[in-house]
């Protein structure tokens, strides 16, 4: 008689609780609309821009973003673990760079204070390869992963320079940054609200303040065209990745 | 006495065809004269795509997911020549095993010996091909590739009705297809239901991973010589350290499959303008002028089995596609800039370009890609042989 009045009571405790507790938030659909520009117009594949006394084209600009979070005081919200965004697909007939829209589930709605980034491949997953993730996972893909540097790439951005000014692309540059030493985190202050409905977020990244230095200068691009191929030389990939800072915009 | 033979033999002939019938392809009750097909049973068997363990996971639309017997049907339709008007050539004809699923020609010939102007692409690996087939890019995906060759003039130049008549009619294929698929009847057999299963069988196309490559990237570093390393140091721009320029290879011949099935100008031909190319390529799909010349880069995994080289089949030998690159491009506006970058940096986006103990090492290296285990594969053969 005892043991059953105590599994009744258990029951009724166990019961009461499950009861009492609060229903899971189940958050909102939260929206996001990439875009990369060049000085805020939306990028163009292979039209020559003004920089510094020349000029350049772009040809191939791709990047990976990790553990995105949404921050509120201390309090950290993470959006997705990785994006990787192709704004100049092969293939698109048209040469105005794509504008990939990405809508993540189970946001808690509510007001945010800003928006923390990881540019690049967080190293618990660039230790990984692309084997190791199932298929339809952004760090399946091939394109951009460096079996010699056995690291993701980061961020591709490619293109061509006219080195002497005489209306001629000839100079090639290609920054393919990759590895762990260039990975960065940057958190951007902005008043962030999420409701289902609510105005979207944009995201952008502008190519000319990514190729300017830290002073405002413009990057030499004639004397680094190219990010190293020795993975103990990351300065090149470094100085492309830290400019993420100021080459990014948060807009609601 | 001799009475009693006859009907003892007539006995026995009757149990042997009774026999036949019931156990043709398992036990299977034949096709009902109204095409009624629900006798034959239907249990789809899911099947995983062998690949090696550093291959990525197999990728598959979610409404055609790989069975058994969607393979085996995929796998008669590819080697059957009865998708042709005159039923002499199939898909194999373009994709043989011994070419890396390749013909091994320049341009391929189709039933009315008409040659293409492209040659056959490798089928190896096809299945991580997910941003556009054949050399231009034009079909975006295996299920839609695979129903065009059926009524291009230049390939089996027959249609899709007439192909589909003649599956409904015959003795075996309303039952493979019940079997892969279902249907009800064989007049639910459709070009699409063929394409889907065709698809099925090029996916399971995956190399063995036991090419000296492999072995050496797992973990056997004695697999490669020293002309091979110094190859593969050189394809992957890792070669600084080692005194060695970088051949930019993997830039397009990426990933684990080498070959990020991207587009490319490559570099091969000296136009005045983008207007010039011979083939448009890309270009002649999307409109874009910038896209003229651009191809999507093949495997190079077998690439000792699939001569001759490129879109057109210009270079007989891998020394002759080498040596093209070795000289950094013609400087085309469209160009892809790794091209201009081959050897050892001089200084102002000037590069040294290949000499031939690099383009004799990259050569070595790329006959390490070949995996003879794959192209003999039982499961990839010829099913009717």
């Amino acid at each position: 008689m005892k043991n059953v009045i105590m599994s009744a009571l258990a029951a009724a405790a166990l019961l009461s609780a499950s009861a009492c507790r609060e229903p899971e938030d189940p958050g909102v659909d939260f929206a996001v609309n990439f875009k990369a520009t060049y000085d805020s117009a939306r990028l163009e594949k292979n039209k020559p821009y003004n920089f510094d006394a020349t000029q350049i084209v772009v040809q191939r600009y791709r990047l990976y973003l990790s553990d995105i979070a949404l921050i509120k005081d201390t309090t950290i919200t993470p959006v997705t673990d990785v994006v990787y965004l192709d704004f100049t697909p092969d293939q698109a007939a048209s040469d105005l760079s794509a504008t990939p829209r990405i809508v993540f589930s189970g946001i808690p709605a509510g007001e945010y204070d800003g928006i923390r980034i990881g540019f690049g491949v967080n190293a618990t997953n660039n230790a990984k390869q692309p084997s190791d993730f199932p298929a339809g996972s952004p760090l399946a893909n091939e394109i951009d992963y460096w079996l010699g540097w056995r690291s993701y790439i980061f961020t591709v951005l490619d293109g061509r320079m006219d080195s002497d000014k005489d209306g001629n692309m000839d100079l090639p540059y290609s920054y393919h940054c990759g590895s762990d030493p260039v990975y960065r985190v940057f958190t951007f202050t902005q008043h962030i609200h999420v409701e289902e409905g609510h105005p979207e977020l944009n995201i952008e990244f502008d190519i000319r303040k990514l190729l300017l230095n830290d002073n405002g200068t413009y990057y030499d691009i004639l004397a680094n065209n190219a990010t190293s191929n020795l993975v103990t030389d990351t300065r090149v990939a470094e100085d492309i990745s830290s400019h993420y800072d100021t080459a990014t915009t948060i807009k609601q | 006495m001799r009475k009693v033979l006859r009907i003892q033999y007539f006995g026995l002939l009757l149990l042997g065809a009774i026999f036949f019938f019931q156990c043709r392809d398992g036990n299977t009750p034949p096709v009902a004269d109204d095409g009624d097909l629900t006798d034959i049973p239907y249990n789809p068997k899911p099947y995983t795509v062998p690949k090696p363990a550093h291959f990525p996971e197999v990728p598959f639309p979610a409404d055609n997911p790989f069975t058994v017997d969607g393979i085996a049907l995929g796998r008669r339709l590819f080697y059957d020549p009865i998708l042709s008007a005159d039923s002499s050539m199939s898909c194999s004809g373009c994709h043989l095993p011994r070419g890396s699923f390749t013909d091994n020609y320049a341009v391929s010939t189709g039933i009315d010996g008409i040659a293409g102007k492209r040659s056959s692409m490798s089928l190896l690996n096809i299945a991580y091909a997910t941003n556009g087939l054949f050399w231009d890019g034009r079909s975006p995906s295996l299920e839609d590739q695979a129903l065009r060759p059926v009524e291009d003039p230049i390939e089996l130049h027959t249609t899709w009705p007439n192909v589909i008549e003649k599956l409904k009619k015959h003795p075996t294929y309303p039952e493979y297809f019940r079997k892969a698929f279902g249907i009800a009847n064989t007049s639910e057999i459709t070009k699409e239901l063929a394409a889907k299963a065709i698809a099925q069988f090029e996916r399971i196309l995956i190399s063995s991973g036991t090419s000296k490559f492999d072995q050496f990237i797992n973990g056997n570093i004695d697999a490669l010589d020293e002309e091979e390393l110094d190859g593969k140091l050189m394809f992957f721009d890792e070669g600084a350290a080692y005194n060695l320029p970088d051949a930019q290879c993997f830039h397009c011949h990426g990933g684990i499959t080498l070959t990020g099935n991207q587009f490319f100008n490559n570099g091969i031909d000296s136009v005045a303008s983008l207007d010039d190319f011979r083939d448009k390529g890309l270009g002649g799909v999307t409109g874009n002028r910038f896209h003229n010349g651009k191809f999507r880069t093949p495997t190079v995994r077998n690439i000792a089995f699939s001569a001759p080289y490129m879109h057109d089949g210009r270079f007989q030998t891998l020394e002759e596609a080498v040596a093209q690159y070795a000289d950094n491009g013609f400087g085309v506006e469209n160009e892809d800039i790794f091209i201009g970058q081959m050897g050892f940096p001089l200084g102002n986006g000037k590069y040294s370009g290949l000499n031939a103990y690099h383009q004799r090492a990259l050569v070595k290296f790329l006959h390490a890609l070949t995996d003879t285990v794959a192209i003999n594969n039982p499961d990839f053969q010829n099913p009717f042989k």
